[in-house]
């Protein structure tokens, strides 16, 4: 059992690479992804865990990453929506997604294809009433879901052949 | 400020007797920080990578459930659902897929809101909390345990480490329904569970209620059991376990609900619970959640 | 369907968006950037005895501490002139800003800003729209003769701006009338909630500064900022980055100069990002609460003979773009309907709420809830079936509309007929059940607006446009219309946008004007350039520029293809000496004839509409009777939007209008104390509608050939689904509880109260 106070030093996974930090404890992961990890895919969209923009992956499961203490992350596997894309290659969500029409202001986005990755790692092949619980914990303002739902369901298609 | 990660029930109660204060997922904690409902405490211990809280296990012919244990996996283990269905019920309905993910029942149990979904579960089931600490163990009834909008009789020092469910016998079911006004992300306006036991003729043996939301606590109607009794299954039974939640229901008025209509409204969730409840008990199946299951409020 | 075969649009900054690289307002970070912190009101109503900032500006971090005795005593608004930078003498709603911090980091300037001390002498709150116009009400702004307002049209003191629209004999007519309905609708407020909070960035470089905010008409807030640090337009330069939504609650110039001038007093960057409620409680935008008094008089046969009605509006503390509000309010409480009398008495009223502002098609899914559940109450009063009723009195083409204003080629009707049978109206439900249609109509806005292109040597080419995206899409469409004029293909653009230093002016995204306008600026400046190269080609090809035709990619002899040269060859010569650079600034249509009959006290320009939008929704809705909460099963929508461009964006933008519109209807209010603050400012408390929650939806295009709409016979499109959702919800709900919920939001609790 590790024991330190005021700046905690540790190191976070992030998309499979380690960075060094030392931070405060009452730093939420969200602030930190953006600022001393730099990638600022991850969104904060309200104050109440609400809206889900900061939704990250945390050894594969979705958290509100601004509601979460960066220093609990520590030896946890995060992944942001930058660590989505294979090289080049968009992964399917991020292709499916654009080619529904899912996507409009793109606030909402990466949060959204964060929770719709988690929901096809459980379940690979969700009733659309599925996807749409499995979503709700996104809102998005612009779209009205429908063309977000579709590109998760041809996902699923796509990955399961 | 000092931030630990316990890595044993033995090393949290350490912390918590230096002072920390414990924190599983987060949801409530680091959510009210951020709302400036108080900032976080000064000494912090996690408690989330302790594999002894994330044990599930039948005890006396009943269920102890680590305190540690997610809303998502309350929802889907096979023991929760077959025997306890209304916490199953009440954990699918805990706000989103995230916050059932990081959220624990221990920390619903011990955040003590009024408002807290799986509270009126585990009081009709009789569950009992167990609280440790560096100089023991001991079981606290909810009724005890919970004292107020977000009091417990806990002890600094003390670590929620399980909820413990008795055996509920033959022809037992349960369901735990609320009010809400989207099929998502809501919090209890008010909600009811029921735990029932049927006869051999699937009559009513007894019943137990617990209502959500309706006053500084958790509460359970009381002479329930007295009302059910021998009785069917129908509407005038119903009718009668609406007129006891409702009656015995302290709602406030704020800008969820007002107190009228919060009565009523506990009064038909009771009504519901009951009914499912003893549908479960005869035998039916009625899916997790029953609120999606059977049309209640925005999924109607 | 009507479709024809349509280009796939994709976005072009759709990648940028999908891997996280996109970069919004509050994604950027300069050196030596500094954190800005706002001190609120915090009370809707006091004078402000003392402000004492001098902890804060002695606290070891803080650069900068501004009250209104730091900035120039500028008065501004859109309309009138009624609110400064920060508050002076007077705070009038809880979210006014009194002093801002610019300090090392968030919490410190938070913390400089809490050490700030603001003594008040608390005023009486008007927290009501109905009592601020009784006499004796306290006074919002009791210096209201000295705003140099020239139109004042006010009632009553409180009154901000009134309209009346009046044609025929209302009262005689009403008199007559073989049936008289009367009944009385209020609305609350609600808010636009974009899923980005606003941030702004600013930075100094000598007398310049450069702003990045999350705008949508950035060169309002380029005019703001110059207005009220009295600077040159070409000293500032406001840059977007990427929008993460608006839907209106982003119009308008709001923080920009705070933290322009926060930069320059600190001689650092400065940034301010807001948390979800401060953006409920401080920018100058929020759907106005409403209430409408409305008396309509049939004909025993059920035609409309005479409307009478008064509309009260929550202006709030301060007038923005508001006081065209309360025409925009007349013109919905008579809807698109033919009725020969009428009189509208329509007020903007001081509050001490937060001000009022354009939320997506402002005032109108109010007015229109209110109008279309009225017209079922009158349906059933003539023992009428709804949707005959609305197709015997609804406008058509050729017919005139309640202010005169006689409709070239519309297709409302048809989209009636369309919604009812896509819903399938008049079949049986279960109990519980019922299907509501509502018809609704909104302007398209003709204005001002301009776009450069240029093609390089390589054939490539730029669009600078003044155009802002806010996600709609409207200007990924301009490649396509760029293309087609010069034979090229809509990814031969690249887009420059969103920089009011490098583009000429537009309006911004407002008022669902991007492709009307702008689009209509950007053909006329490929056609400049198509002209360009006819030239370069007929002496390149010997042949006569007229007999040039331009057409994939290349410009070849009309009659005989083999001649040709590629456009890009083209650019190639041109770039040695002559350049291809276009500009347009598309002359906005005319207004339709204005022979308007009516009288129309308070015209803000909006009596007669260019491009008209017509819609009807139907919306299947089940009611659990003993809770009173709605569910909407399904909404069919269809839509005579003029020409459809791009399909994609044009459902999305129908799919997330009736969403929105299922959100006002049911759960989306915002609720006041009774000191005048906002009780729901979070996203808890505030309920936006969720990807469980959304019904089925579907959609048809009506498209015709509407006369003065704009590129290829487009109208605006992204205010329009906004509009008849909520009323078509009201309708079903109406027809399941036998009674018509008479507030907005139908809350769960409303519903049960009214069954």
């Amino acid at each position: 059992m590790s024991e330190n106070t005021e700046l905690e030093n540790l190191e976070l996974k992030v998309n499979g690479v380690s960075y060094p930090l030392a931070l405060e404890i009452d730093r939420n992961l969200s602030g930190v992804l953006r600022t001393e990890v730099g990638l600022t895919g991850t969104k904060e969209g309200c104050d109440d865990c609400e809206c889900g923009a900061c939704m990250v992956l945390l050894d594969g499961q979705p958290i509100n990453s601004c509601s979460y203490l960066a220093v609990q992350a520590q030896g946890r596997d995060i992944t942001t929506v930058e660590g989505l894309i294979d090289g080049d290659e968009l992964h399917p969500l991020q292709r499916n997604i654009l080619a529904a029409g899912g996507v409009q202001c793109g606030f909402c986005t990466p949060g959204m294809l964060m929770s719709a990755q988690a929901l096809l790692e459980r379940n690979d092949s969700p009733t659309e009433d599925e996807i749409r619980i499995g979503l709700s914990g996104n809102l998005c303002r612009c779209t009205g879901y429908a063309k977000i739902v579709t590109a998760v369901q041809a996902t699923a298609v796509e990955l399961r052949s | 400020m000092s931030f630990a990660i316990a890595s044993s029930v033995e090393e949290a109660l350490e912390a918590l007797d230096s002072g920390a204060r414990p924190i599983a997922g987060g949801t409530d904690l680091v959510v009210g920080a951020r709302q400036g409902k108080g900032g976080l405490p000064e000494s912090i211990v996690a408690i989330d990578r302790i594999a002894e809280l994330a044990e599930i296990g039948v005890a006396d012919g009943g269920l102890r459930i680590g305190a540690g244990v997610t809303h998502a996996r309350l929802m889907t283990e096979p023991a929760v659902v077959d025997r306890y269905t209304a916490l199953a019920d009440a954990a699918a309905l805990v706000g989103s897929p995230a916050t059932r993910n990081v959220g624990t029942l221990g920390g619903n149990v011990m955040n003590s809101s009024p408002a807290m979904d799986t509270g009126a579960p585990l009081m009709t089931f009789g569950a009992v909390a167990e609280l440790r600490s560096t100089s023991g163990t001991r079981t606290v009834a909810l009724d005890e345990l919970w004292t107020g909008p977000g009091k417990n009789s806990s002890q600094e020092n003390e670590l929620c480490v399980a909820l413990v469910l008795p055996d509920l016998g033959e022809r037992a079911g349960s369901a735990y329904v609320r009010l809400e006004y989207r099929r998502a992300m809501e919090i209890a306006v008010v909600g009811a569970a029921a735990t029932v036991q049927l006869d051999a003729d699937g009559n009513f043996e007894s019943a137990r209620v617990a209502l959500t939301a309706v006053a500084p606590k958790i509460i359970e109607v009381s002479g329930i059991a007295d009302v059910v009794a021998g009785k069917a299954n129908d509407d005038a039974l119903g009718a009668l376990v609406y007129a006891q939640a409702a009656e015995q229901a302290t709602p406030i008025s704020d800008l969820r609900a007002g107190e009228e209509y919060r009565r009523h409204c506990v009064g038909v969730m009771a009504r519901r619970a009951v009914e499912a409840a003893a549908r479960r008990a005869s035998g039916e199946t009625i899916a997790v959640p029953v609120n999606r299951a059977l049309g209640v409020g925005a999924n109607a | 369907m009507t479709t024809t075969e349509l280009p796939i649009f994709n976005r072009a900054d759709g990648p940028d968006k999908v891997t996280g690289t996109g970069r919004y307002a509050a994604d950027i970070s300069l050196t030596g950037m500094l954190a800005a912190k706002f001190k609120y009101a915090g009370i809707a109503h006091g004078k402000i005895v003392k402000i004492d900032t001098s902890a804060a500006s002695a606290m070891p971090g803080v650069f900068a501490v501004l009250t209104a005795d730091d900035v120039p005593d500028v008065r501004y608004s859109a309309v009138i002139a009624d609110r400064r930078l920060f508050a002076k003498d007077v705070v009038r709603f809880e979210g006014e800003v009194v002093a801002a911090v610019a300090a090392l980091t968030p919490e410190l300037a938070q913390a400089a800003v809490d050490s700030i001390e603001v003594t008040y002498e608390e005023l009486p709150a008007v927290n009501d729209i109905e009592s601020a116009l009784a006499e004796g009400s306290p006074l919002v702004h009791d210096q209201f003769d000295t705003y140099g307002v020239t139109d004042d049209t006010r009632m009553a003191a409180n009154d901000a701006y009134v309209s009346t629209l009046s044609f025929g004999d209302a009262e005689a007519a009403l008199k007559s009338a073989d049936i008289v309905v009367s009944g009385r609708f209020v609305a609350d407020a609600s808010h636009a909630v974009p899923i980005e909070p606003r941030a702004v960035v600013a930075q100094w470089e000598g007398n310049k500064v450069t702003v990045w905010t999350s705008t949508q008409v950035p060169f309002d807030a380029r005019n703001g900022i110059c207005e009220t640090l009295e600077m040159p337009a070409n000293r500032v330069r406001v840059i977007v980055p990427h929008l993460g939504g608006g839907f209106g609650g982003k119009c308008g110039f709001h923080f920009e100069a705070h933290i322009a001038a926060l930069a320059k007093a600190a001689r650092r960057p400065v940034k301010l990002v807001f948390s979800r409620m401060e953006e409920f409680l401080a920018p100058d935008r929020r759907r106005e609460g409403m209430v409408i008094d409305i008396t309509t008089g049939l004909n025993s046969d059920g035609t409309i003979v005479a409307r009478k009605a008064w509309i009260a509006l929550d202006n709030g503390a301060y007038c923005s773009d508001s006081a065209f509000f309360p025409q925009m309010a007349a013109m919905h409480v008579l809807g698109p309907y033919k009725v020969p009398n009428t009189h509208v008495e329509s007020h903007l009223v001081y509050t001490n709420h937060q001000p009022s502002g354009s939320v997506r098609a402002p005032t109108a899914p109010q007015g229109c809830w209110a109008v279309e559940t009225h017209t079922d109450e009158l349906a059933n009063a003539v023992d009428m079936d709804p949707v005959e009723f609305r197709k015997l009195n609804c406008v058509g083409t050729g017919d005139a509309g309640a202010m005169g204003q006689v409709y070239e080629e519309i297709a409302l009707q048809e989209c009636i007929e369309r919604a009812a049978a896509a819903a399938g109206y008049g079949q049986d439900l279960p109990e519980n059940e019922a299907i509501g249609l509502a018809v609704g109509w909104w302007p398209s806005f003709p204005g001002a607006s301009g776009s450069y292109i240029k093609l390089d040597g390589d054939g490539s080419g730029q669009i600078i446009t003044g155009a802002q995206e806010c996600g709609t899409g409207a200007v990924m469409t301009l490649p396509y219309l760029a293309a087609e004029q010069l034979g090229m293909q809509p990814e031969d653009f690249e887009l420059v946008y969103q920089d009011t230093s490098a583009a000429p002016y537009d309006t911004g995204a407002t008022g669902s004007q991007t492709l009307l306008n702008n689009g209509r600026a950007v053909q006329e400046a490929a056609i400049m350039i198509a002209g360009q190269l006819k030239d370069l080609a007929a002496e390149h090809l010997e042949a006569s520029a007229g007999d040039i035709v331009l057409a994939d990619g290349a410009a070849s002899v009309a009659g005989s293809p083999d001649r040709n040269v590629t456009i890009a060859a083209l650019a190639e010569i041109a770039g040695g000496g002559e350049l291809l650079i276009g500009h347009g600034s598309g002359a906005p249509p005319d207004y339709p004839d204005n022979a308007v009959g009516a009288t129309c006290l308070g015209d803000q320009g909006v009596a007669a509409w260019v491009g008209p939008q017509f819609m009807c929704h139907a919306a299947r809705v089940r009611v659990d009777r003993d809770t009173g909460v709605a569910r909407v099963l399904n909404v069919a929508a269809a839509h005579d939007n003029g020409t459809i461009i791009n399909m994609t964006g044009a459902t999305g933008q129908i799919e997330g209008g009736i969403l929105m519109g299922i959100g006002q209807a049911l759960t989306e209010g915002t609720q006041y104390s009774d000191s005048g603050k906002q009780l729901n400012a979070a996203l808890l408390e505030y309920k936006l509608q969720t990807s469980a929650d959304a019904p089925e939806i579907s959609i048809e295009f009506v498209q015709i050939n509407t006369p003065g709409a704009g590129p290829n016979g487009a109208k605006g499109l992204a205010e329009a689904p906004n509009v008849p959702t909520a009323a078509a919800v009201s309708c079903a709900i109406a027809k399941v509880i036998g009674e018509p919920v008479r507030q907005l939001p139908m809350t769960a609790e409303r519903v049960w109260k009214t069954a």
